[in-house]
């Protein structure tokens, strides 16, 4: 009998080969949080900047006229200047495509700016307040703009016409920041005086009222007041609110008082943490974190604090270079921007230095 | 640089003790320039004194420098005198910078706010010379005047023996504001024939005290305290009831507005030095939010007062003195505050023998140094005296010696005289 020829069995298939640890991105660990990049200007200290959303390039303000931009990933000698306001620039946000970035500035004008041009020049440069413009921020469908000024208004803009949408009067000393509730229809601001105002978008009217007032104080001595916003952020699930500024002043012209970032629960209106550092200077800049935690910085120490959302302490700080007047995340939440008193724009990274 | 957090010995009330202490430092005051004194009263001739305590920054007022390193957020805007341009934070006194002169090249060497404070005060950089303010009162003060000579309106203070060795009626009385002075009210309890008894009691045991070899200038600080209670006294009417309401609108209810109000009503009756305070320019920190805050209170109110003084007809027979005890520096600190800064800074002066419009002295690009015609506190006195017709390069005469009115070392700023 003859018996078929014996069949060649298949190759054996190599499995899967999982990749080695050395190739995955780091995980987040804030406590290895390092420098991966260093920007820099010659003259005067930087104050604000911001991350576009695409997360392509970086902006920073500093004490002077200018704009500057960076590619994120680097270097320094990509840098552009962008000319068109005629005093500091205290705030910047973009549509939410990272086509547009728009900046306010003491000028008292909003500056709309072709984000990734060679060399954006201002698409225009729309009078906003009677005098300074202390904050912006787009709202969560990219349609409005909100501004808040010296004028003790808030103001509300059509992004495609840059018409004036609402205007919303209330506060009685200065609004320092304003931002949108992730829901679109609210908005939340905090002046001078540590008065919250939530406001309803279609009828222009206060819903809900606090005062912080622990973030506010009467010098004495001097008769004048101190305190405001230096930031502001809601979670991006719209249940959290956290505000960067001062607490306990003591002498406000001499700048002796602490940094203290508060987070409020804002559907129940509580203040949930008061979160103070126990050293002279102010929070200037706060985030809350994809990964469920806070991230503040602050001046003139040149810090970094990292907080858990029911933590009175920080978990970690990250000491930089110069005092952190701003911050800001990348898309990812793996990089931060940080505005420098020491001239230095600088980019650290939540993780562990790559192989 | 030192940090200074401000003065720290407050004087809030008005007091008999306060009266005394002006005169403690009257020595051996027996002065006389009676042909100067009676020239200078045919016509009375006044100064208002507007003391930017802590120290006004240049930057932010007289002396702006938009898009330089230092030249901060706030931008310079044109003013009534063709080419004068200052900070945006004075609009009211730009639309009227063609009744004031500006200095803007002073230097005093000194970053001390007392140091500075008397060198602008005393012209002279060190040892106790009596304030320009106690000099003028001297020199300006009617023989009937019927308030005291040099009325100080402040809300908080230093302690200051401003007439140091002129007679202690020279000296300066501080008000706490535009309420009736505390104590100047006669208690019930004594009839108005009861205290005038006791004055002339008391005036007999000083001339006893006088003739059996007490020290003279005891009696003089006692009696020219009586003496200027007793005018307060008798205009008592000047500090009560409330502003006219159209008036503080224009001025502004809060207190510098009000202190202001009641600095026309004493130069308007017959008032010869009145300095106001305003306080909260000491600005380490936020400097740019602070200057926002206080010059927008100042600025105002110090114009509503000018055009007062303009209308009246009096401006041209007041010397009008805006000042600090120095300025602010140009390099921002790391708290957005500008420190102590006496190298390089401005005041503004208008009204009586001031040139209008004119802007004398320069500082470089940054403003981190005088580049053309550079002045101190020596100069600053001169130019004060001699444009109120006074002649500062005379003597105080003491008993048996004398002292040069101005520091001899120092000219007045002769561009600036009418």
């Amino acid at each position: 009998m003859n018996l078929p020829p014996p069949q060649t069995p298949p190759p054996p298939q190599d499995p899967p080969v999982p990749p080695l640890p050395r190739d995955l991105p780091p995980g987040i660990n804030v406590t290895k949080t390092h420098v991966v990049r260093t920007f820099s200007i010659d003259d005067v200290p930087l104050t604000t900047c911001r991350i576009d959303p695409t997360g392509e390039w970086v902006v920073a303000a500093a004490e002077n006229f200018e704009i500057y931009r960076w590619p994120l990933a680097g270097p320094q000698s990509a840098r552009t200047i962008l000319h068109g306001h005629n005093s500091w620039v205290r705030s910047f946000d973009f549509s939410p495509d990272g086509r547009w970035l728009y900046s306010g500035g003491y000028d008292d004008r909003i500056g709309i700016w072709p984000l990734a041009d060679p060399q954006p020049a201002p698409e225009r440069m729309l009078v906003a307040h009677e005098g300074w413009v202390r904050w912006i921020r787009t709202s969560p469908d990219g349609s409005l703009l909100a501004s808040c000024g010296n004028d003790n208004l808030l103001k509300l803009w059509d992004t495609r016409t840059w018409e004036l949408v609402r205007v919303f009067e209330g506060h009685k000393r200065y609004p320092y920041a304003v931002v949108f509730h992730p829901d679109g229809k609210r908005l939340a601001s905090f002046d001078l005086m540590g008065v919250i105002k939530e406001w309803n978008i279609g009828s222009g009217k206060v819903t809900r009222q606090w005062e912080a007032k622990f973030m506010w104080g009467f010098d004495q001595k001097f008769r004048a007041d101190m305190g405001g916003a230096r930031d502001m952020r809601f979670s991006p699930d719209g249940k959290y609110l956290a505000v960067a500024g001062l607490t306990e002043v003591t002498n406000a012209f001499a700048g002796t008082h602490k940094p203290m970032v508060l987070l409020m629960d804002w559907e129940t209106g509580e203040f949930k943490k008061k979160l103070k550092i126990d050293s002279r200077g102010m929070a200037w800049g706060i985030r809350f974190h994809p990964e469920g935690f806070l991230v503040g910085s602050g001046a003139p120490s040149g810090s970094l604090w990292f907080w858990k959302l029911d933590g009175d302490k920080p978990f970690h700080t990250f000491k930089l270079s110069g005092g952190g007047r701003a911050l800001d995340l990348s898309p990812d939440g793996r990089q931060a921007a940080v505005a420098q008193t020491d001239r230095k724009l600088q980019i650290v990274q939540f993780t562990a230095k790559s192989a | 640089m030192q940090r200074d957090h401000g003065c720290h010995r407050i004087d809030h009330e008005f007091s008999r003790r306060g009266f005394l202490a002006s005169g403690a430092l009257a020595g051996v005051a027996s002065l006389s320039s009676p042909t100067v004194a009676h020239e200078l009263q045919k016509k009375q001739k006044r100064v208002l004194q507007v003391y930017l305590q802590g120290g006004v920054s240049q930057l932010e007022s007289w002396d702006p420098k938009p898009g330089t390193r230092y030249g901060g957020p706030f931008r310079a805007i044109p003013t009534s005198v063709p080419g004068m341009h200052i900070s945006e934070l004075l609009p009211h006194s730009a639309q009227r910078m063609h009744l004031m002169s500006i200095v803007r090249g002073i230097n005093l060497k000194t970053n001390s706010h007392h140091d500075g404070r008397l060198f602008m005060e005393m012209g002279r950089r060190a040892g106790k010379f009596p304030y320009i303010g106690s000099v003028a009162a001297k020199y300006l003060m009617p023989e009937n005047a019927p308030l005291p000579g040099y009325l100080h309106v402040t809300t908080r203070g230093l302690t200051d023996f401003t007439n140091a060795f002129l007679d202690a009626r020279y000296g300066q009385l501080k008000l706490a504001g535009p309420q009736v002075p505390a104590n100047l009210i006669r208690p019930k309890a004594v009839t108005a024939d009861a205290a005038r008894r006791s004055r002339t009691l008391l005036k007999r045991l000083n001339t006893r005290f006088s003739g059996r070899g007490g020290q003279k200038s005891f009696t003089d600080s006692y009696n020219a305290s009586f003496e200027m209670a007793e005018k307060l006294m008798a205009r008592r009417d000047l500090f009560e009831g409330e502003p006219d309401g159209k008036d503080l609108d224009r001025y502004g209810r809060h207190p510098f507005g009000r202190n202001c109000l009641l600095a026309r009503t004493l130069l308007e009756n017959g008032g010869t030095v009145v300095k106001v305070t305003h306080h909260g320019y000491d600005t380490h920190a936020e400097n740019f939010n602070f200057h926002l805050e206080q010059l927008g209170e100042f600025d105002k109110t110090f114009c509503m007062l000018l055009d007062d003084l303009n209308d009246s007809g009096m401006l041209d027979s007041t010397l009008v003195m805006i000042y600090s005890e120095f300025g602010r520096t140009p390099k921002i600190n790391v708290r957005y505050g500008r420190d102590h800064w006496g190298t390089a800074w401005s005041i503004a002066l208008g009204g009586q023998g001031i040139t209008p419009g004119a802007i004398v002295g320069a500082t470089n690009k940054d403003g981190t140094e005088v580049s053309e015609r550079e002045v101190d506190g020596g100069h600053l006195f001169h130019t004060y005296l001699q444009a109120l017709g006074i002649d500062s390069t005379a003597y105080h005469t003491l008993d048996g010696r004398s002292v040069p009115i101005g520091d001899p070392t120092r000219q007045p700023i002769q561009e600036l005289l009418a």
